[in-house]
């Protein structure tokens, strides 16, 4: 048969989706019709996980709050906008998080007042994960953190100035005195491994 | 453009949001027709994902909860922008009216500021609300991988078609042709904004066959707004053909969706209409045809692709 021909093998099974996925994309489409009780309900899933990545970013409370604030105000806006196809809700909500919160660190390093707020970045000693990490649920996310730590400093310490700083990979490669070449590889390397890792957890 | 040589450390700045707004832009053109780009971008995506996870856990405070919840219950309605273009496509069929409506007596058009409720017509009432949210649909879409190339052109294009749409506007003798060709481009664009922004989109990506093994291409499908299909390093056209691009459903015959042209540069883009009622694509491919096209396939593939 002539669409038979169709000897495709790159295309792998699609995306499973979770409990909690089916989960989250009921709730938006509840509040896509304005129902509270669904917002409510999506919070108390990800506020938790949205705060952790604004506070890791902006390093204060408060600011991490703001974050979560407008994150939620967003998806209440946006719920029918939302589109499966774009990944998960959960993966949407932390780079919606993730995003704003850059944006508040880069104008935040604009203003001059606060020229003296490049904390402790090039401290490697300071990058290192806190031994009382609660573990998340995932065993993925474990892994990743596992393997996080295992990485060369200068691989993570590029890898957490990239997704945790907001740095373009030129500005990384001013603040660490590296070759651009060097800190592209780097990152490479990285997140190579990274995914190794997570695979692995599987 | 940079090819795929230079562009494979690209994907994982890109993922981690570590590139610069140029070298993104250029990476995201790339995507749209490189399958392989693509792919390392998706694989690793999963990587920035658990980055986001990967930080120390704590909780926020009780009262945010409540601020949060509470800070959403004035505002139920979704937000609606009035962006440039709506008042654009606005104004343009207030100069239609204008035009169409000279003065009885002096044979002049008359200045409003404006337009007469009763006489501009409903469709583009319609048109200037349905529009807005397209628009943005659009831009977030620019978010998917792959999508912000498409989003940026139809940027471009709307900033073109607003500036072309305000001069037919302020020239009081703009004649019906420029009107008419102003509108038909908006609505062109506008289709494009609406298969990409349609909610039941779909994509199927398309590789490249012994025939024409660099070749790539992208398709954006949706049952109820059209297709909008884009290729890439399609060999040039020998006298006499074309490339058609073929639906495959569960239906046993292949669907033609229409012919294609690439420039000279060897990429094509093209919009199509969905054929209604048609079932869920499971499949597409381009084959080479006698110019005109054929009803059934009987050429070379040269692009194959399947649905998700
Ligand atoms: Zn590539």
């Amino acid at each position: 048969m002539w669409f038979l021909w169709a000897v495709i093998d790159r295309l792998g099974p699609s995306g499973r989706r979770t409990g909690d996925g089916l989960l989250d994309e009921a709730a938006l489409e509840r509040i896509a019709r304005g129902d509270h009780d669904a917002l409510a309900e999506l919070y108390d899933r990800h506020a938790r996980p949205v705060y952790s990545l604004a506070l890791r970013i902006l390093q204060n409370p408060s600011d991490a709050e703001d974050i979560v604030q407008e994150v939620f105000s967003q998806a209440w806006r946006e719920a029918a906008r939302y589109d499966r196809l774009r990944g998960a809700v959960a993966a949407w909500l932390l780079t919606l998080a993730r995003s704003r919160a850059i944006d508040r660190l880069r104008a935040r390093r604009a203003r001059p007042e606060n020229a003296a707020d490049h904390r402790a970045v090039v401290n490697v000693a300071d990058l290192g994960l806190p031994p009382d990490l609660q573990v998340l649920s995932s065993e993925q996310i474990a892994c990743v953190r596992a393997a996080l730590g295992e990485l060369p400093v200068l691989q993570r310490v590029a890898i957490e100035l990239a997704y945790y700083e907001g740095l373009t990979h030129v500005e990384i490669a001013a603040r660490l005195e590296q070759p651009l070449g060097t800190v592209k590889t780097r990152i490479r390397l990285a997140l190579i491994k990274l995914r190794d890792a997570l695979a692995g957890a599987v | 453009m940079a090819g795929h040589d230079q562009l494979d450390e690209q994907a994982g700045l890109y993922v981690l949001g570590a590139l610069t707004p140029t070298d993104r832009a250029a990476f995201e053109a790339h995507l749209a027709t490189c399958a392989d780009c693509t792919a390392e971008v998706r694989s690793l995506s999963s990587v920035a994902g658990a980055l986001a996870h990967a930080v120390p856990q704590s909780e926020p405070s009780p009262a945010l909860r409540a601020r949060v919840l509470a800070s959403v219950g004035a505002a139920t309605e979704p937000e609606v922008r009035l962006t440039a273009s709506a008042r654009a496509t606005a104004s343009l069929a207030e100069a239609e009216t204008r035009r169409r409506k000279p003065d009885a007596t002096t044979g002049r058009v008359p200045v409003r500021l404006k337009p007469d409720a009763t006489t501009v017509p409903d469709t583009t009432t319609v048109r200037a609300h349905t529009f807005v949210p397209w628009l943005a649909a659009a831009a977030s879409l620019a978010l998917a991988v792959g999508l912000g190339v498409y989003a940026a052109q139809l940027r471009t294009r709307v900033g073109d078609l607003e500036v072309r749409l305000r001069e037919a506007t302020l020239r009081a003798d703009a004649g019906d042709r420029q009107i008419a060709d102003a509108r038909r481009t908006a609505a062109d664009a506008q289709s494009q904004v609406a298969v990409l922004s349609a909610p039941d989109l779909a994509r199927i990506d398309l590789a490249g066959q012994p025939a024409a093994p660099q070749a790539a291409a992208r398709a954006f499908w949706s049952r109820s707004r059209g297709l909008v299909f884009t290729a890439s390093n399609l060999p040039a056209l020998p006298a006499g053909r074309t490339y058609q691009l073929w639906v495959l459903t569960a239906q046993p015959a292949p669907i033609s969706a229409g012919l294609l042209r690439p420039d000279t540069s060897g990429r094509a883009n093209a919009v199509f209409d969905t054929p209604p009622d048609i079932p869920r694509p499971t499949a597409m491919a381009v084959t080479i045809e006698p110019d005109g096209g054929v009803p059934a396939p009987t050429g070379d593939k040269y692009l194959v692709g399947l649905a998700n």
